[in-house]
């Protein structure tokens, strides 16, 4: 029941409301009301008695107290100071010191979407929900995968998240013990593929020895040279899916790919302030041993790039923005700026520099 | 540790799609429903967005999406029949039918709906397709909007009966029964808070944007069926450098060679589609240069402030050019 509260001072940053982001973890939301920050906005989560999950604005209408800190009742949340009860629509049904409900008492619910993993709310038009499907993430509940990870906050702006994300070649130095050994060589041709929301990047690298901990797990000769792929996604603001394949024969005219796909669910709490929601799923050594082998492999990596995140973070924060140099490899990063800019534009009534005149055409 | 430069190739999404239905709705107006072969989800898209449909070697046309951004496993694009085309729409017609397979590029989105509280719709014919979702998504946040929609005749007007639903926010204006769309009636005085979104020929555009001079900057978003008139050049375009500053390059732009057939014969990937000026793909940031603006896409405003550029038509006053690539 704790409430985030961002403490640190932040340059003023922006980010798109109408999307899907992930408030939390299904195991998270129960018949406790839980307090989260999410876009700059207090969202209270709980389940009624049908398991439904509900998200509130976490703020009584009567006093500004939350309503994370008042309880459920069937249900119904009831405010901890005001004793104000809203139904899981919002609408206030029964105030105490009298039997008439005032007219427009009501906290705005916002649209929730559960998936069996992560608990999504969309805080931005509330009617535009129902025009943008949640992205799906099935793996993270397919039994022909499995599943480590975790969830904490960074105090690094989710910009920030995206643009490591937008580009491995960083895991090389960050990590020299989870990156491949293909990493630190000179890189194949990268491909960036852009839609109107999604930007994704891959590269094939030619045979070449997997990391120790991996050719461990694949029961593989440490020195034996196989085939990898890399792709990475930003399908939404509030998510990222990555894979990593490695191609191996199995037998004569037979070849298996184990891969890694990696789910970065990412939530902007306020400007310089990130929830990240990171999984790691294989669809190779699916014993819980593996998973134990690994997840401090993995865990020890995502602290170390939140530790740079939030560095970076304080670097700005002390400095300012700088014009940055950016290389030929930052493609995927700056199309993602792109997207993101447009949306904000396009949301609060601004499309970049101003709303234009003309689009484009079509050939009818 | 061996580094050379990394090999950056950027593209637009790129599939091949099948025809699930090919319906003619109207006079010479043929809807396709497309799909996954496997009708697997297709990329979000948000309303105004449109499409290439590759339809042979140097035919790739746009057209708008008219389907719902919340069923991504089909899209749908409404096609006119014009026989004075250069061919694009009389393929589709001809050649794609229930069951085809069609390579599809995008989508990409150069006529986005900004948010507003009040908006005013203007359709001229095959211009409606983007319209159509557009409104829906007014209508689902409860916005105020109208839609002035004009034709030749009913019977060649697309999507009527998915219009009907909208009740009296929609105005139906067949030309032969009705005259041509009185746009005195709906721009001549300025609106507070409302914006303008319009599609549909160069007439209907050209005369919305005269009416719109007076409305507030910003107002205005339309979006062209072929490239806006040029006034014609009078000199010879001149040849100027270009500085690639993400790649560590400076080329030479030659008086006949545009700044796209020069970036991309140095070897350095760039998005583009239309080669004229208009689908805006190749949308380019410009560090540095007086860019001389060709194309369709930036408003007077955007063009003078200089910050983007589409480099498969516009060109340079200056000596110099600096784009971020």
């Amino acid at each position: 029941m704790s409430l985030d509260v961002s403490t640190r001072s932040r340059l003023p940053r922006v980010h798109p409301r109408n999307c899907w982001y992930m408030l939390a973890t299904s195991e998270e939301v129960g018949r406790e009301p839980l307090g989260r920050r999410a876009l700059d906005t207090g969202v209270v989560l709980y389940r009624t008695t049908d398991g439904t999950p509900v998200a509130l604005e976490d703020r009584c209408a009567h006093r500004p107290y939350p309503l994370s800190l008042g309880h459920i009742e069937g249900d119904n949340i009831v405010s901890g100071y005001t004793g104000f009860v809203y139904d899981a629509q919002g609408f206030c049904v029964h105030v105490p010191t009298q039997s008439e409900i005032p007219v427009g008492a009501r906290v705005p619910a916002f649209p929730v979407h559960e998936d069996g993993v992560f608990v999504w709310a969309w805080l931005g038009e509330p009617a535009l929900a129902a025009l943008r499907p949640p992205p799906a993430t099935p793996w993270l509940s397919d039994p022909g995968w499995a599943t480590l990870g975790d969830v904490w906050e960074t105090e690094a702006d989710v910009l920030l998240l995206h643009e490591n994300f937008a580009d491995i070649t960083h895991v090389a130095v960050v990590d020299p013990f989870i990156a491949p050994p293909v990493l630190r060589s000179s890189p194949p041709p990268l491909e960036v593929e852009v839609t109107e929301t999604t930007v994704s990047f891959s590269r094939t690298y030619e045979p070449a020895p997997i990391p120790a901990w991996q050719a461990e797990l694949l029961e593989l000769p440490a020195d034996a040279e196989h085939v990898q792929h890399e792709h990475g996604a930003f399908v939404t603001p509030g998510l990222w899916v990555d894979r990593w394949d490695v191609r191996v024969e199995s037998a004569p005219n037979e070849t298996k790919i184990h891969t890694f796909r990696f789910t970065h669910a990412l939530t902007p709490i306020s400007s310089g302030r990130t929830r990240h929601a990171w999984r790691v799923s294989r669809n190779f050594a699916l014993g819980e041993q593996a998973g134990r082998a690994l997840l401090p492999i993995f865990t020890d990596y995502y602290r170390r790039v939140q530790r740079i995140l939030e560095t970076m973070q304080d670097v700005l924060d002390a400095d300012g923005p700088r014009k940055e140099i950016n290389v030929s490899a930052d493609a995927a990063a700056l199309q993602v700026r792109k997207i993101i800019r447009n949306m904000v534009a396009d949301e609060t009534g601004a499309r970049f520099r101003g709303a234009r005149s003309t689009g484009a055409a079509r050939a009818h | 540790m061996t580094v050379t430069t990394t090999k950056t190739i950027i593209r637009e999404h790129e599939t091949d799609l099948v025809v699930r239905e090919a319906q003619t709705i109207a006079d010479d107006v043929v809807v396709l429903t497309l799909a996954a072969p496997d009708d697997a989800e297709l990329p979000a898209w948000t309303p105004g967005a449109h499409i290439d449909l590759i339809l042979g070697d140097d035919l790739t046309r746009q057209y708008s999406l008219c389907s719902s951004p919340s069923k991504p496993n089909v899209w749908r694009v409404g096609v006119l029949r014009a026989p004075d085309s250069r061919g694009g729409s009389e393929r589709v017609h001809s050649a794609l039918t229930s069951g085809s397979t069609v390579r599809v590029r995008g989508p990409r989105n150069h006529f986005p709906l900004v948010t507003s509280s009040r908006y005013l719709f203007i359709a001229g014919g095959i211009g409606i397709t983007p319209i159509l979702p557009m409104i829906a998504e007014a209508e689902a946040a409860a916005a105020d909007w109208r839609l002035i929609y004009g034709g030749r005749e009913r019977a060649s007007m697309a999507f009527l009966d998915e219009l009907a639903q909208y009740g009296d926010r929609v105005t139906v204006v067949p030309q032969n029964e009705m005259g041509m769309l009185d746009l005195e009636s709906v721009l001549g005085s300025p609106q507070p808070d409302t914006l303008v979104y319009c599609c549909g020929p160069e007439g209907l555009l050209s005369a919305v944007e005269k009416f719109c001079e007076n409305w507030p900057p910003g107002t205005l978003h339309l979006e062209r069926f072929s490239a806006k008139p040029q006034e014609p050049v009078a000199e010879a375009d001149s040849s100027f450098e270009l500085v690639l500053e993400r790649s560590g390059l400076t080329l030479q732009v030659p008086p006949d060679k545009s700044v796209l057939e020069v970036i991309r014969a140095a070897g350095v990937s760039v998005l583009a589609s239309c080669l004229e000026g208009v689908c805006g793909t190749c949308e380019t940031e410009v560090i540095d240069g007086d860019v001389d603006h060709r194309d369709s896409v930036l408003n007077e405003e955007e063009q003078a402030a200089n910050e983007y550029m589409m480099v498969c038509v516009s060109r340079c006053n200056s000596p110099r050019l600096t784009l971020d690539l």
